[in-house]
């Protein structure tokens, strides 16, 4: 009984390992370079927005502007991330007849800077 | 503070003489009433008609007689102290240096400075001068509808002063022209008192009829007063000329009653005169009040303060006018006196006499009680006496005796009868008396007039306990009972907080006092040893010292929130930029380069503005405001836009060339 949830759980361990290098493999030849090195940097908004919130519920709201500032620069940059990778793939060109590469990068440019004027605001 | 209202009382309402004051409510019509009321609320105390508060008393009559001696210094000052002086009834020092100062500076070109010689050389006696053609001629021509009031006055005085003849009528319908044209309230008073020049024969009722125009004009300041807006010089100089002009046509003016006294109450309420003209005004107007023959104020002025005693038995009044002249040949009369407190009358129509410049009258004779009384006075004798009914407070004192005067000690539980011990005022009780636990002192007495012996309830009947170690002193009321006589008692443990507990011997005082009182007592009675049952009094009194610093308060500041340490903070900035580091290396791992960069200038331009947009950004954190930031954005943004748009679009192109050019070699593999 023993042996077979543990042989169940090496298992399934094993298929998460494998569903996992699988995924890696996949996404490193199949995704273009451009899309990489996007990914790294939402990667990098993430991991920096969920600092900010780990912080801010370690020591407390205080100064709470400054805390919703920087969490939603983290959020908003994710966001607007997203939105250019959706608009740069090439495999999503059907669904985006009338938007180029170019003119992605040049809308993600323009909210940022909107983003960016409101957050910098709001930080005191 | 004072109302400021027109006086539009029409011409055609009559009031009438209130006998013993009050008659003034019965005005018809509700506004009339509600002003008659307001007037009511605002007058002196104890008055019901309107009674003048202010008039010429002697020392003012002096400080204005000292401005308008000042020597001349031109002909118009001259005229305004030689004519000034003399409706004061007064003369001029020397009237020889005065007659010839003005013949050496009177100017025969100016028709003002011949109105101002004329009129002085009337006024001095035995001063003369002929006038020349040209000067006549000068004059005459001046009094035309082409000359302003003012000249035409000028002119016409002039003329009349110097003994000219002149046509009455022309002069008139001269001054009738001018004044349709010019409003202003000088230029009507001059033309009253320019009328008051012209012969009789000519017809001037329209010119009397400004004066009751110009009365509408009057402001009223509190029922009180009542004045030109212009000022009290004007206020005066209308009075004067009102009058002038009265007496020569021999018409009572259009003033009524109450309004003389408001004019009087604001014309003499200025003491102080700064110039000349002003103290010239004050003077005419005094003189015209008193000498006219429609309107005489009087004024009614008590010897010292109205107050009878037993040693003062007499009430002395002085009859005056607006200058303090006394007027002898009157009858002054009482009307009915009422007791204040009892509203009942004591005295009836009773004529004062006549002693030297006082009129007299023994009120003490109806042997009133002490208190005050409202005397109701009219003074006859002329009809043109006005405020000739007034209402005088006066206050009979006596003297107050003190009888009965019972000290004693009652024993609490009344088992011992109670010792009593009468004393005499002025006399001190011998021997002490004590008041502690079982024991209450107990003080009685009564208190009477001594002239009549009527009891008597005064306004201060105190009891002071004076210890004589520590100084410190507590004072009690004694009160009347109902068979009015007064009682105090001292109860030890119901007075503890008073005395503070500190026994001792106390010296005790009795203090009578009241207004009309002659003979207020403080007179030490006997002393009094007061024990007090617990010694938790302090060893050493000390009097309460209210005005010692208080406790100084110490602003507590809003506590700033708590942060965590500097330690945890300066980790977590370094942990927050750890991603950074994180984004660079995988950058470089997955190949990221920029070695497609082109140097175009629009890239350039691009790049550099996009940059100076981060730095705007810092710069906003740092200094700027939104408003700024957006000026600076839009320029910097505009400028990116257009670079950025071009490189885009380049890189576009050479997209779709590589696109086209791939999609070229696969289609020619594929064949």
């Amino acid at each position: 009984m023993r042996g077979a949830a543990a042989a169940a759980a090496a298992a399934m361990a094993g298929s998460v390992r494998a569903v996992a290098r699988r995924f890696l493999s996949e996404y490193g030849g199949g995704t273009a370079g451009r899309l990489k090195a996007l990914d790294a940097f939402l990667l990098y908004v993430l991991l920096t927005g969920a600092l900010q919130f780990g912080y801010c519920l370690g020591v407390g709201t205080f100064p709470f502007n400054s805390f919703l500032s920087g969490f939603i620069s983290a959020v908003g940059s994710f966001i607007l991330g997203v939105c250019l990778r959706i608009q740069i793939n090439p495999q999503n060109k059907g669904e985006f007849q009338g938007i180029s590469p170019e003119r992605a990068f040049a809308d993600f440019l323009f909210a940022n800077t909107i983003l960016h004027l409101v957050v910098i605001n709001f930080v005191g | 503070m004072m109302a400021r209202s027109g006086a539009g009382r029409g011409a055609g309402r009559k009031r009438r003489r209130g006998a013993g004051g009050g008659g003034n409510m019965a005005a018809p019509g509700p506004r009339l009433r509600l002003e008659a009321a307001l007037g009511f609320l605002l007058v002196l105390a104890g008055a019901q008609a309107l009674v003048p508060s202010h008039r010429l008393d002697a020392r003012d009559l002096a400080r204005l007689r000292a401005v308008l001696e000042r020597p001349f210094t031109d002909v118009r000052s001259a005229y305004y102290s030689i004519v000034g002086l003399s409706s004061l009834g007064a003369r001029v020092a020397d009237e020889k240096a005065a007659c010839k100062f003005i013949k050496s500076h009177v100017d025969s070109s100016s028709v003002e400075s011949l109105f101002y010689a004329a009129q002085s050389m009337q006024v001095l006696s035995a001063c003369e001068v002929t006038i020349s053609n040209e000067t006549r001629e000068l004059l005459l021509a001046a009094v035309s509808e082409d000359s302003s009031v003012t000249q035409i006055f000028h002119a016409v005085g002039a003329l009349s002063g110097f003994g000219l003849p002149l046509a009455s009528q022309e002069a008139l319908s001269a001054l009738t022209a001018r004044l349709s044209k010019e409003e202003s309230v000088l230029a009507t008073i001059q033309a009253l008192e320019t009328a008051s020049y012209l012969s009789q024969q000519a017809d001037l009722s329209s010119i009397v009829e400004e004066i009751e125009d110009l009365v509408a004009r009057l402001d009223d300041l509190g029922g009180v007063y009542l004045q030109f807006e212009e000022g009290i010089e004007t206020t005066a100089l209308f009075v004067a000329a009102a009058y002038k002009l009265s007496d020569h046509v021999g018409t009572e003016p259009a003033i009524k009653e109450d309004q003389v006294i408001q004019l009087m109450n604001a014309i003499f309420s200025k003491k102080n005169f700064e110039t000349l003209s002003e103290a010239f005004s004050v003077a005419r107007a005094a003189g015209a009040l008193s000498q006219n023959r429609f309107h005489v104020p009087i004024v009614i002025v008590p010897d010292g303060p109205a107050a009878v005693s037993h040693h003062q038995p007499l009430l002395r009044l002085q009859v005056t006018n607006v200058m303090s002249q006394l007027l002898t040949q009157v009858s002054v009369k009482l009307d009915q006196a009422k007791s204040v407190s009892s509203k009942a009358t004591v005295l009836q129509q009773l004529p004062f006499t006549l002693s030297g410049d006082f009129f007299e009258l023994n009120f003490m004779n109806v042997k009133p009680a002490s208190g005050y009384y409202d005397f109701s006075i009219s003074v006859d004798g002329d009809k043109r006496f006005i405020a000739n009914k007034v209402e005088l407070k006066v206050k009979v004192s006596t003297e107050v005796g003190i009888t009965n005067v019972d000290l004693s000690t009652v024993d609490k539980d009344q088992s011992i009868a109670p010792k009593t011990t009468r004393v005499a005022y002025p006399a001190k009780a011998k021997g002490s008396f004590t008041a502690d636990s079982h024991q209450n002192f107990a003080l009685s007495f009564q208190l009477i007039d001594v002239n009549s012996g009527a009891e008597l309830i005064p306004h201060q009947t105190f009891v002071r306990l004076h210890n004589q170690k520590t100084g410190q002193e507590v004072v009690f009321v004694a009160e009347p009972d109902s068979k009015n006589v007064y009682k105090f008692e001292l109860d030890t443990s119901e007075r503890k907080t008073e005395f503070d507990s500190a026994s001792g011997t106390y010296t005790l005082y009795l203090i009578i006092g009241d207004a009309t009182l002659e003979n207020p007592i403080l007179w030490n009675v006997a002393d009094v040893v007061i024990t007090f049952p617990e010694e938790d009094a302090p060893s050493t009194v000390q009097s309460k010292n209210l005005f010692v610093p208080k406790p100084e308060i110490q602003h507590l500041f809003r506590e700033p929130e708590k942060r965590p340490p500097t330690v945890v903070s300066n980790t977590f900035t370094a942990l927050v930029l750890s991603p950074l580091l994180l984004l660079l290396i995988l950058w470089i791992k997955i190949g990221a380069n920029i070695s497609n960069f082109s140097f175009a200038p629009s890239t350039i331009v691009f790049h550099l503005g996009h940059a100076a947009m981060l730095g705007l950004m810092y710069v906003y954190w740092t200094q700027l405001n939104m408003f700024q930031t957006l000026k600076y954005l839009a320029i910097l943004g505009g400028i990116t836009f257009l670079a950025g748009n071009r490189m885009l679009a380049q890189k576009a192109v050479k997209r779709i060339a590589a696109e086209q050019s791939s999609r070229l070699a696969k289609y020619r593999t594929l064949r």
